[in-house]
């Protein structure tokens, strides 16, 4: 055993470049792991473990403000109740800072006892005096503002303002961070925000959060909650739970696009090492038997394999785990950020180890595991096994390196049609991605996409409808109505109540799920957010509660997918006499190849001043940078493996085929006929795998990765012809790429040498 | 001897390093004439080989003057060494190194493809073919052909771009006594032909039908 040892290590030595190419492949499938595995784990339980980590409250309910007396007295007579802290929320203040471009989105948070459900990342919490503030990560990161700075929260010329100590930075995970949220929260004493909010009564509250004992028994609470709510307006009334599900149900789509993907890479590189393996098997297939010859047993030669492998495999796979996770780690925790998350941390140490004792295992088993096959046959057999396969039927190819290439490359058919599939799964996946960033891009701009076909808004009245649509460009204009309501059977669930005088479809056509469109008063359209929320199904009863308290019923008849409001939308058709005496919005459709310059001037000029209507994500546009980037990192690592593969293939075929090359080079090859002959190997595998992850991704993957989007939105993530041209083009340039780098090591070796190897 | 297909002036050769050097050839004088058979014999591991590989520019010179076809082998930069290989320098080995995917009339055709040739390659190498006597093996591959077959055509592959000179590495090695000679006939022939021929050989019949048989001992030719 100890000789077999000795020679795996010098066989290590002397064959340092291939020892290189396998740590190469192995680290790249360690890289890919090793994203996958910070991504995941840092994104799959990021609420619960960033709620536990600020002590979010089991309950939050948000009401028209009220005093405090009354509402305590209420919340107190709650069974299962815990805790209970109160906020004074002081909406769209002025904050300003020396040095930054103050905004108008405040959300002042006057709290009243010592829970207040977030979680301190840098500096302290309020201690009570009234000059501190703690502000949320979002408002930190983009002013970079730190503890010990002063801002000044409030606007002294309506109501007051106060400067004020910044103490602390906190995340409250119960809501995005700012700006992907509208305001930007701000935390402070009670009787702060009351000094800038001039308008409310001396001891006005309008949140409460409650924590409960027994979050199994919190249905009970809820429901005396609802009751003990009676005579409040504007309840609203928000679990943890509820908020968990909204807010990972968009990072869910991420998290499984990001997981599959790198559970394909990870299978594709464990295919390359198999492949690989049992290529280096074949190759000291002679060797193998001269030691089963002189007696080795092959339990001691595929041990030897194995620590050979595991040598070359424990440290590429560790430089590969800090590589990917040091790729991924930064964009995730620029998605953790959004999304108001806290990262793992060192307990991402664990996942990270048990993955290198994993890939380290598979080398190690794909290593021995074909060597202990390969010793259990009879001597003689292997060692006429060791001569590559006699061909016996010529194939009409073309001629030439290429030509040659590509017979070369069909006479291994198995190790052939493995690379394919191998770079058709990852061609695939940067498709899909590919197909993700075109989407992204189009959610940012069009709002199209997300089913609304108007392009301008206008603040004008019924009246001034015949007039607007008689503007050159104009398609035509309705007017659209949208309040908040919330459900007022259930009380917790709050969304946009949304209406159209006129034909609806033609400005707002979110696709339907299930039933019909509304084509009645008294009929409803609900989002698939809002249907998940309250269980709705065509055939139910929404009953709505507006902010003065009337209550209306519609019958449920659609389910409509829609990325606005995270899909909590409801579209009725009104009664003419809604129409007639309401205000609403007024929204504008243009003519095709319509100049969105020139008729937003003729608006102005009949005093119609419009807006530009962006997609539902125009204000979340870092957000979807952020998830570009991840996306963009994995697409990177995709295409490095790859780069890997082919290459790994070529320098394979370089080392069984030296005798070829030798030849070719006796006979007059130069460095280019050599390239191309690689090329011809590489665009085999190249020709195969193109259709496979074309039909691959348009057939599988991008129809399943809209069916993970399709609580939000109906989008297309089928590649277009340009991302799919793209993507070839590269591939193309990575086979060429790839060829030309085994050609000139190779070519760098004497001819004689090649000739003798072989 | 009017035309010289190669010359060799002073050539010295090592191999190895440090204690492990050792010189192979050791101021080599040679001319190898058009149209003539010249054989090389020595012991295993004298030179023999390397001797050819330093006239077909796969291996450099320590010291000394090569010229084939007028060309100074031995300042020949990498561009020209390709066009020695494709133009003047044919070359025979031991183990015939045909290409397994390649029929026996695309082997043949190989050298000529890569110079550029291959419009009149097809018509050259059937030519070749028909002389050798191998047109049965012109359309299948070598796995099933046998080693004679296998040499004959590797023998056409030498001469299918009309080099001045064949280098022959010990080309009767892997074949029967019968094979053998008809390889060494050919060899014969080709030089007959006009091309000067070096044939690096044990083979005793060898000698009897090169018109020049020198001997590689201690790094020198004995002629």
């Amino acid at each position: 055993m100890r000789p077999l040892l000795a020679g795996a290590v010098a066989r290590l030595r002397r064959r340092r470049g291939r020892a290189l190419l396998a740590a190469l492949g192995i680290a790249a499938a360690a890289a890919m792991t090793g994203a996958a595995v910070t991504v995941s784990f840092n994104l799959h339980d990021g609420f619960a473990r960033s709620a536990d980590a600020a002590g979010m409250p089991d309950v939050i309910v948000h009401f028209d403000t009220r005093d405090a007396a009354l509402v305590m007295g209420r919340v107190r007579s709650l069974p299962n109740l815990a805790a209970a802290s109160y906020q004074l929320e002081f909406r769209s203040q002025y904050v300003r800072a020396p040095g930054r471009v103050p905004i108008t989105s405040g959300d002042l948070f006057g709290t009243v006892g010592m829970r207040h459900g977030y979680a301190i990342v840098a500096g302290r919490d309020l201690s009570g005096r009234p000059d501190e503030v703690v502000v949320e990560r979002g408002l930190a990161d983009q002013w970079h503002l730190r503890p010990g700075e002063r801002i000044t929260v409030g606007d002294a010329a309506h109501g007051g303002s106060v400067l004020a100590l910044v103490v602390g930075v906190a995340v409250a995970p119960d809501n995005v961070a700012y700006p992907l949220a509208a305001g930007a929260r701000i935390w402070m004493p009670y009787r702060t925000v009351r000094r800038i909010d001039t308008t409310g009564t001396a001891k006005s509250i309008n949140i409460a959060l409650l924590w409960v004992n027994d979050r199994s028994q919190l249905d009970v609470t809820l429901e005396q909650a609802r009751s003990a709510g009676y005579g409040l307006h504007g309840l609203t009334i928000v679990t943890r739970e509820g908020v968990g599900v909204l807010i990972d149900g968009a990072a869910g789509i991420v998290i499984a696009l990001l997981v599959a993907v790198s559970l394909g890479a990870l299978a594709a590189a464990g295919v390359m090492v198999a492949v690989s393996s049992r290529a280096e098997v074949q190759r000291r297939l002679e060797t193998i038997g001269l030691l089963r010859a002189i007696g080795a047993s092959p339990r001691a030669i595929a041990a030897a394999a194995g620590v050979e492998a595991a040598a070359v495999a424990l440290p590429a796979a560790a430089l590969g785990l800090v590589v990917g996770w040091w790729a991924a780690d930064g964009a995730s925790a620029r998605l953790l950020e959004a999304l108001n998350q806290l990262p793992r941390g060192a307990t991402l140490l664990l996942p990270l180890a048990l993955s290198l004792l994993a890939i380290v295992a598979l080398v190690t088993a794909a290593a021995a595991w074909p060597t202990w096959r390969a010793c259990r046959r009879p001597t003689a057999a292997m060692l006429r096994d060791a001569e590559l396969p006699a061909g016996s039927r010529s194939l009409r190819l073309p001629g030439g390196a290429v030509g040659l290439g590509i017979r070369i490359a069909l006479r291994r058919p198995i190790r052939t049609f493995s690379t394919a599939i191998v770079v058709a799964s990852s061609v695939a996946v940067v498709l899909l991605l590919l197909a993700l960033a075109t989407t992204l891009q189009r959610l940012e701009n069009d709002p199209t996409t997300i089913g609304k076909n108007y392009q301008l808004t206008s603040h004008s009245s019924v009246r001034a409808l015949p007039r607007i649509r008689r503007l050159p460009g104009v398609a035509d204009a309705a007017q659209r109505f949208s309040t908040p309501v919330v459900d007022s059977f259930q009380l917790g669930e709050a969304f946009n109540l949304v209406a159209y005088c006129g034909n609806r479809l033609a400005f707002e056509d979110p696709p339907l799920s299930a039933g019909r469109r509304a084509t009645r008063p008294g009929e409803v359209e609900v989002g698939q957010g809002l249907a998940t929320a309250l269980g709705l199904v065509p055939g139910s009863t929404l009953a709505v509660q507006f902010s003065d308290g009337d209550e209306a019923r519609f019958r449920v008849v659609g389910i409509v997918r829609t990325l606005d409001n995270d899909g909590r939308m409801a579209y009725v058709r009104p009664d003419r006499e809604f129409c007639t005496f309401r205000g609403g919005q007024t929204v504008i459709k243009l003519k095709d190849g319509a100049d969105l310059a020139s008729v937003t001037a003729a608006l102005n000029l009949t005093g119609n001043r419009p807006s530009t209507v962006g997609g539902v994500t125009s204000r979340n546009a870092q957000f979807l940078g952020v998830v570009a980037a991840l996306l963009r990192t994995v697409a990177i690592i995709d295409g490095l493996v790859c780069l890997y593969v082919l290459a790994q293939m070529l320098a394979l075929t370089a080392l069984e085929r030296r005798t070829t090359v030798g030849l070719l080079r006796a006979c007059g090859a130069d460095r280019r006929q050599v390239a191309l002959l690689f090329f011809g190997v590489a665009a085999t595998v190249v020709v195969l795998a193109a259709p496979v992850a074309v039909v691959a991704e348009r057939v599988v993957l991008g129809p399943q990765a809209a069916q993970l989007a399709a609580p939000y939105a109906t989008v297309s993530l089928r590649a277009g012809t340009a991302a799919v041209l793209v993507s070839l083009a590269g591939l193309g340039a990575i086979a060429a790429g790839a060829s030309a780098w085994v050609a000139r090591r190779i070519m760098s070796e004497p001819v004689t040498r090649l000739l003798r190897d072989g | 001897m009017a035309n010289l297909g190669a010359t060799l002036r002073g050539v010295r050769k090592s191999v190895g390093s440090g204690a492990a050097r050792r010189t192979l050839l050791n101021g080599v004088d040679l001319e190898l004439g058009a149209g003539t058979l010249t054989a090389v014999i020595g012991r295993s591991g004298s030179g023999k080989s390397t001797l050819l590989h330093l006239l077909g520019g796969l291996e450099p010179v320590d010291e000394g003057e090569i010229e084939v076809a007028g060309v100074r082998v031995d300042r020949a930069s990498p561009a020209e060494l390709v066009e020695l290989r494709r133009h003047a320098v044919g070359f025979v080995f031991q183990f015939f190194h045909l290409l397994p995917e390649l029929t026996g009339e695309e082997n043949v055709m190989l050298p000529a493809r890569l110079a550029g040739d291959g419009a009149i390659a097809r018509e050259r190498a059937r030519a070749l073919i028909d002389r050798l006597g191998v047109s049965d093996a012109a359309t299948r591959l070598p796995g099933v052909l046998s080693g004679g077959e296998q040499q004959r055509l590797a023998v056409a592959r030498s001469l299918v771009n009309e080099p001045l000179l064949v280098l022959a590495d010990e080309p009767t090695g892997n074949l029967d006594e019968e094979s053998g000679l008809a390889v060494l006939q050919l060899l014969r022939g080709v030089a007959d032909a006009g091309q000067a021929v070096l044939l690096v050989t044990h083979d005793a019949e060898a000698s009897a039908l090169a018109d020049r048989v020198l001997t590689l001992r201690d790094g020198r030719l004995i002629g």
